[in-house]
């Protein structure tokens, strides 16, 4: 009889845990059949394929509580649970599992908890020398107000212990302080609030996988928006396009260290923030995260069963895999191998294929877009911020990162008609890069309209630009422009400490109601000027199946 | 080798949700089965059918009309089915068909062809189709000037409802119970709609909603895989509704009533594949009314999948391919066929998943739009166990049917009385809250228009509670604080609620609640009530005393 093991799933689909995780427990369960084991999965959720019941070699159809997980055990007596598959649903029940005396298998429930405990997690990072954006976790408003003042404004404010991003706030100045304060208390009370020193800088993710001494990294993902924008929210792009060769080497070197140093047996996500040269460790996640699915496809590497085998005790360098960032061949970037020893030092390498393949494989750009349904949630703000807000994703795959990113902005429902009026209203530091982006439309034949601040330097930078007034202004109106149905886009950012119900708000509603494309971050803007070329001329992209582009044709 | 093309549905919305892979990922295997090359198309990476190892060909591209001719061009398939990507892939199948692209390249649309599924989703030949077999669809008057308002002012049915065309988020509609207030929304609804035209249709609210999804092949043979009911009554989108599986408080007539216009409506469609058909019935006479057709795999179908174990997506891709009821195995028995109609002997409950706790500011009420992004799906014996079961599973802050919100503290009966006539998401606390003050099961019934019948399990859920809570202030004498425990259990309160209910009384009951879990057994879900042999490691568990996985290991 082979030995039986249980998989959790993630239970129903809600924001911030969607089908990936799905596809992360279909892949385990696979993984598992294929290695000899007998997968049984508990899941509660009829619109996946975890729930068919041929995908394991059983199903119970239950809730994925500790009472249901604990019954099934009894039951099946498996000699082991699966939990980093399952999202932060299956996650948490791994201490608590633990303590019933059930063998959580890969991650030890001790490093998941040491993961996600900050203060664990802070002297981890402060023993292994690897830096972190500077702040506390607080108890009071003076307290909070002690921290900002010390680290300096902007800061992020957040309840601890909460997920998705649920009451985070980007605070600007200390007038905002105390009223994002409460809110980040109220959303968990009787626990500490963390306030972090923000930094606007590139984000970028990894997703690692490491049998507790060596650590796998298939790639690195950079985030298009700045840091402060929800992960899950951001377009991302991989390989990383401004990612210094030195920036990629830190990430790599912290990873392996924190993998090893936390004894990770399986998977786990990092998320840095890089400011000037140097990448900050924000936050670990010791299980499959979102990209998962992503990045398992763009690389060819089958993270979920690398991840799987490992969890369950062989070693990466016996499947053929060892420390380092996969890079493939020749790659953007430099064309090497970034080698990583166990303890984290680096050994740059002439990159050789996973194989030993010698042929040189064809650039691959991978976009990632989020996808919204606003127009199904009335009085919902549609401005990106650290609250995650999207329910699904795709993907835009090409040779050039401009069609890439054409691709992944069409099939995110982006309407953008040639030749068309564009607004621009943005926040004051995003005026600079609102003033290139607007030459760029210019150039391209589309007329632009702005409100006055923006005006006055889009007119100072030479471009002939209509001035609208703000909502309370009178005629002529954003909001009326809008309704007439010639605009082609609305690039608009909120300024610090926007909520809803203010005019940014309603011309972002607004244009949700008028299908117009509002863009709310001026790095989707700048993205999407990059992307114009192809807009124009679309045979610029190719169209060729996920195999020819990861492996060539 | 045959290559078909098959349209995935594109990212996750409210409304488009995980289903589609599913149903995606089971047509692939099954068309694979058959013999054929499979080439998929979706912009949607976070999804198995986009693996490698699901399809032939895999094109993660945009999913327009331009990347698809394009994949046509070089993949040349022989046929492509439509009706497996949701509305999306439905939508791109007419796109390249109006684009004569599938004329040019000569492909063979499979399955449910463009003609059934125009006459299923447009609205004027749905209806003139509905009338040609003598089926009722709901009155409406399309009102396009105040004289045309005025002159249906005595023809309508009262209460009516008004939706203005072409205003955002129904803004200007409304519900009329008179003649006077038909002409006061009526107006403002003309002012306020960018056409100037607004449609006028019976109210329907409050009636019962049963879906039944159906089957049929090219030679005409039609099943009913199952029939589902809604608690909540006409007017909330299916999606945010409770849905009960099978109907509940449908009498036999009513029941082959509906399942008979069903059969008609797909044998007149022609429908060869899944479909989903949506009635309103009356809850004090046989009246009834056809409120829609899904002529595709839906959400409905994922659910009556789950709920029956019947793979209607894997059956639907056999039928599009030419293969009858009558020649596909069933995957589940593989000892019967595929035109079994499956058996339940047990009571399955779906309940939405609404991103509110997300979304402080969103607007809460359900209404025709749909809001949740996901759902829980519970099976058990009885319909109060499966409710239980299907709200411990949501993952929101109450496990049991108490709720923070409505405790008389903190909710007056003024506001409850709103909270259980409008929809939420919070409404079925609501309900139980109602019930729990003592109101009648009249009074709950006027208000939120529920069937009485589900009230009554409510209801039965909430006295057994209330007992536990007078058993922890002492006023339960021991034998009955034992059985109030056991029924408890046997209802599928969780034994955590119980303890909680019962505070530090609990402990003197220790050994009762370790015989409880003692009666936990897992049943299977095997298509056919245990009619024919079956070995589907399917599972759910049930407080019973024969453990059906037992049973199987104890014959092999």
């Amino acid at each position: 009889m082979k030995p039986t093991v249980l998989v959790l799933g993630s239970g129903p689909i809600r924001i911030g845990q969607g089908i990936e995780f799905d596809y992360s427990c279909v892949h385990c369960v696979w993984a598992l059949r294929e290695t000899g084991y007998r997968a049984v999965i508990l899941n509660n959720n009829p619109e996946t394929v975890s729930t068919d019941f041929d995908t394991g070699d059983g199903l119970y159809f239950e809730p994925v509580t500790l009472d249901d997980v604990l019954r099934i055990v009894a039951h099946e007596n498996p000699v082991g649970v699966v939990v980093q598959f399952g999202g932060q649903t299956a996650i948490n029940l791994a201490d608590k599992l633990q303590g019933a005396g059930v063998k959580v298998l890969g991650t030890s429930p001790e490093a998941i908890a040491a993961a996600e405990d900050r203060d664990q997690f802070e002297s981890l990072l402060t023993r292994l020398k690897i830096p972190k954006p500077p702040g506390r976790a607080v108890r009071s408003l003076a307290e909070a107000r002690k921290v900002a003042e010390e680290v300096g404004y902007p800061v992020l404010v957040r309840p601890s212990f909460v997920l998705g991003g649920r009451a985070m706030e980007i605070v600007h100045s200390e007038e905002h302080l105390e009223g994002f304060y409460q809110e980040a208390e109220d959303a968990n009370p009787g626990q500490p609030v963390l306030v972090d020193k923000y930094f606007t800088g590139t984000e970028a993710e990894v997703d690692v996988i490491s049998d507790g001494e060596e650590t796998f990294l298939p790639g690195i993902m950079e985030h298009v928006e700045r840091a402060g924008v929800h992960s899950g929210d951001s377009m991302a792009v991989y390989p990383p396009v401004s990612l210094s060769g030195d920036v990629q080497k830190q990430i790599v070197v912290s990873a392996c260290q924190i993998a090893r140093e936390l004894g990770i047996k399986g998977i786990m996500n990092i998320q840095f923030v890089v400011v000037d040269g140097v990448a900050y460790v924000l936050e670990v996640n010791p299980r499959a995260s979102r990209t998962v699915p992503y990045l398992s496809k763009v690389t060819g590497v089958p993270l979920v069963k690398l991840a799987t085998r490992c969890m369950m005790g062989e070693t990466l360098r016996s499947i053929g895999y060892e420390s380092g960032l996969w890079t493939r061949l020749p790659g953007p970037g430099d064309g090497t191998r970034l080698g990583c020893t166990a303890n984290g030092v680096i050994q740059t390498e002439t990159a050789v294929g996973e194989k030993g393949v010698e042929t040189p494989e064809p650039p691959l750009y991978a976009v990632k877009a989020p996808v919204f349904s606003f127009q199904k949630l009335a009085r919902v703000e549609p401005s990106l911020g650290p609250e995650m807000k999207s329910t699904g994703e795709v993907l835009g795959v090409d040779r050039t990162y401009e069609a890439a990113l054409y691709k992944a902005l069409i099939a995110s429902g982006i309407v953008f008609k040639p030749k068309g009026q564009v607004i621009i209203t943005v926040d004051d530091p995003d005026k600079v890069a609102a003033v290139e982006i607007a030459k760029e439309l210019h150039c391209r034949g589309y007329q632009i309209a702005a409100t006055p601040g923006t005006a006055r330097l889009i007119a100072e930078a030479g471009v002939p630009v209509e001035k609208l007034n703000k909502i309370q202004d009178g005629s002529p109106t954003l909001l009326e422009r809008l309704f007439e149905g010639q605009v082609s886009l609305m690039i608009n950012t909120p300024g610090p400490g926007q909520k809803a119900g203010s005019d940014a708000a309603r011309i972002r509603r607004a244009c949700i109601e008028t299908g117009v494309t509002c863009v709310t971050s001026i790095d989707t803007a700048v993205a999407l000027a990059r992307a114009l070329p192809v807009f124009e001329d679309p045979t610029k992209a190719l169209c060729l199946s996920i195999t020819e582009y990861v492996r060539g044709v | 080798m045959r290559t078909i093309l098959v349209i995935g549905s594109g990212p996750i919305i409210i409304g488009q949700a995980a289903e589609f892979d599913y149903a995606g990922t089971q047509a692939c295997k099954s068309l694979r089965e058959e013999g054929y090359r499979v080439v998929l198309v979706n912009s949607n990476p976070a999804t198995i059918m986009t693996d490698e190892e699901t399809a032939d060909a895999v094109y993660i591209e945009p999913l327009t009309v331009e990347f698809l001719e394009r994949v046509i061009i070089r993949e040349k398939p022989y046929g492509l089915l439509p009706t497996l990507g949701g509305q999306t892939g439905l939508n791109l199948a007419s796109q390249l068909d109006q684009a004569g692209i599938i004329e040019k390249y000569g492909i063979k649309l499979l399955g449910t062809q463009l003609e059934a599924i125009r006459k299923a989703e447009d609205r004027e030949l749905f209806r003139a189709l509905m009338r040609e077999i003598r089926e009722p669809v709901p009155e409406s008057w399309i009102v396009e000037s105040d004289a045309d308002l005025e002159a249906i002012l005595d023809v309508v049915p009262y209460p009516c409802i008004i939706r203005p065309a072409y205003t955002l988020g129904g803004t200007g509609g409304g519900i009329a119970n008179n003649r006077n207030e038909l002409w006061e929304t009526g107006r403002k609804g003309l002012k306020l709609s960018m056409r100037s035209q607004l449609m006028v249709e019976r109210s329907l609210l409050g009636w019962k909603e049963v879906e039944y999804e159906v089957m049929r092949d090219s030679k005409g043979n039609c099943i009913t895989v199952c029939n589902m009911e809604n608690l909540d009554p006409m007017g909330v989108h299916t999606g945010d509704s409770i849905v009960v599986a099978p109907s509940q408080t449908l009498s036999d007539i009513e029941y082959h009533m509906l399942r008979t216009a069903s059969l008609k409506i797909i044998n007149a469609l022609k429908i060869e594949g899944g479909c989903n058909v949506q009635l309103a019935v009356n809850p004090d006479s046989f009246d009834y009314y056809i409120i829609e057709v899904n002529p595709r795999v839906s959400r409905s179908s994922a659910l009556a999948s789950k709920a029956t174990g019947y793979p209607i997506a894997r059956v639907a891709a056999k039928i599009a391919v030419g293969k009858t009821l009558d020649e596909i195995e069933n995957a589940v028995t593989r000892t019967t066929k595929a035109c079994f109609e499956p058996a339940l002997d047990y009571c399955v409950v779906k309940i939405p998943r609404w991103p509110f706790d997300k979304f402080g500011t969103g607007d809460r009420r359900l209404s025709t739009q749909m809001k949740a992004t996901g759902e829980v799906m519970a099976i058990d014996r009885t319909f109060e166990a499966a409710l239980l079961k299907a709200v411990r599973g949501l993952e929101v802050k109450s496990k049991d049917l108490r709720h923070v919100a409505f405790a008389p503290d903190n909710c007056t009966d003024d506001a409850l009385k709103v909270a259980i006539s409008q929809p939420t998401d919070e409404r079925l606390w609501a309900l139980a809250e109602a019930l729990r003050r003592g109101w009648s099961l009249d009074e709950v019934h006027r208000h939120s228009r529920v069937d009485r019948w589900f009230l009554r399990k409510i209801l039965g859920i909430v006295v057994v509670t209330e007992a536990l809570r007078q058993a922890a202030n002492g006023r339960r004498r021991d034998e009955e604080v034992k059985a109030d425990i056991l029924r408890a259990a046997a209802l599928g309160v969780p034994v955590r609620t119980i303890r909680e209910l019962l505070g530090p009384v609990a402990d003197s009951y220790g050994d009762l609640f370790v015989e409880a879990e003692t009666q936990n057994v897992y049943k299977m879900v095997d298509t056919c009530a245990g009619e024919f042999e079956s070995a589907t490691p399917y599972y759910y568990s049930a407080r019973e005393s024969e453990d059906d996985q037992a049973l199987i290991s104890a014959n092999s």
